[in-house]
């Protein structure tokens, strides 16, 4: 009952924080980005465990298809912190061609997130039409750096899709990046149209109570909020355009 | 006399009718518009970042002063680029939607110098709620224009430190 209400007001929480998505548009292409952490008030000296949620996606003005998406990067800000210290890691061949039960079964310890994803299926000479699929995302290593481990599954018609995303540091607003690099063995069909991701675990390392995503609110002690950019995705494009859009949002000292 | 006051009638009509015609067939369209706004807002936006580099860090320390003197520099580079590309010719069809941008855009420059006022007198708080507001007012007018594909020009907050 506990775990229900604790995980209740997290989702009212983060539905509070995703109130406005926000959109760019390049040509006849719009981007939207949406998002949120919970809880909203965090330490002013200490990173605290959060869960983050991010919603992203395309669409055309004109009902157009979408173009082809070759590289989804996602960017949090330094003050959010990624340990997967102590936490089992999921490899992708494990995974690949598995559905989401079977999924768990081998990598449940590894489980970082959750989600869901729509793209738009286009084949020549037949009107496009959506697939959607139910998203799993898992702690990973990928080339030896660190790595979230995306697995997708559509019933109709039945794909089966293991993207990672990699994680990497690098300085400037958006300090911690997300990578991920969309293989042309997708082929030209499927274009990505929209995903909505929750991130959210804690684990025990050691003794000791651990979670995937901390973050702090360093603000000084007379000042009780501060606005923050929050997260920025940028969708390169087959074509070699790129089209990005940043949000901010407020965390509370406490 | 009937006949000079029709020509002087047509005559007058002609060049009402070229008066009232004229601006039409000089505003630019969308495109050459946005293509014209973009090259005033890119260097304004560059500096914006460069003035502002290290604003929050200052905020954090309750370096007020020092963040107070970086929004004042962004509140001068911010009202310029507006003033500047107010007077710029603008499309006929789009009069409506852009006077509403140059609405939020005022409301934003006033922000900013409420904002630098706030942190001068030692009040962080109030400045912070008036960034809050600030960031609000930057979205409202990144949606009215949004068709129009804005980039150096559009709001963004991480240009703001």
């Amino acid at each position: 009952m506990k775990r229900l209400l604790v995980a209740l007001a997290v989702l009212a929480s983060l539905t509070a924080a995703t109130a406005h998505g926000e959109r760019a548009q390049r040509g006849n292409l719009i981007v939207t980005l949406d998002g949120g952490f919970a809880p909203r008030a965090l330490p002013r000296d200490r990173p605290a465990p959060v869960s983050v949620q991010l919603k992203a996606g395309l669409r055309t003005t004109d009902d157009t298809t979408l173009p082809r998406v070759t590289r989804v990067e996602l960017g949090i800000p330094g003050q959010g912190l990624i340990s997967s210290r102590g936490l089992p890691t999921c490899p992708p061949r494990q995974i690949r061609d598995t559905t989401t039960a079977k999924a768990l079964e081998a990598c449940r310890p590894a489980l970082i997130g959750s989600g869901r994803m729509v793209a738009q299926v286009k084949i020549p000479n037949q009107p496009a039409f959506p697939v959607r699929a139910r998203l799993l995302a898992f702690n990973g290593r990928v080339h030896g750096s660190r790595a979230v481990i995306v697995h997708g599954i559509a019933v109709r018609p039945p794909t089966v899709v293991v993207l990672p995303f990699l994680i990497h540091l690098r300085p400037g607003k958006f300090g911690t990046v997300l990578t991920a690099h969309l293989p042309p063995n997708l082929g030209p069909w499927p274009r990505f149209a929209r995903f909505e991701m929750n991130f959210h675990r804690r684990y025990a390392y050691h003794g000791r109570r651990l979670s995937y995503i901390s973050a702090s609110c360093p603000v000084p002690k007379r000042v009780p909020f501060a606005p923050f950019s929050f997260a920025k995705a940028t969708f390169t494009l087959a074509d070699g355009r790129q089209i990005s859009k940043g949000i901010a949002r407020s965390c509370w000292g406490r | 006399m009937s006949r000079t006051i029709t020509i002087t009638l047509m005559l007058a009509v002609a060049l009402s009718i070229a008066a009232a015609t004229a601006p039409a067939a000089e505003a630019p369209t969308r495109d050459e518009y946005v293509a014209g706004l973009e090259t005033i807002c890119q260097p304004d936006a560059l500096a914006t970042q460069r003035a502002m580099k290290g604003a929050r860090g200052d905020i954090r320390a309750e370096r007020f002063d020092a963040a107070a003197k970086k929004f004042a520099r962004a509140t001068a580079i911010f009202g310029g680029d507006v003033k500047e590309i107010s007077a710029q010719p603008r499309p006929v069809a789009d009069g409506e939607r852009l006077s509403k941008w140059f609405t939020y855009l005022k409301r934003q420059e006033a922000y900013l110098v409420q904002i630098t006022a706030q942190l001068r007198h030692d009040h962080p708080t109030k400045a912070l709620r008036l960034i809050q507001r600030f960031i609000h007012a930057g979205t409202q007018a990144n949606n009215v224009v949004l068709a129009f594909g804005f980039h150096w020009c559009s709001f963004e907050f991480s240009r703001y430190g």
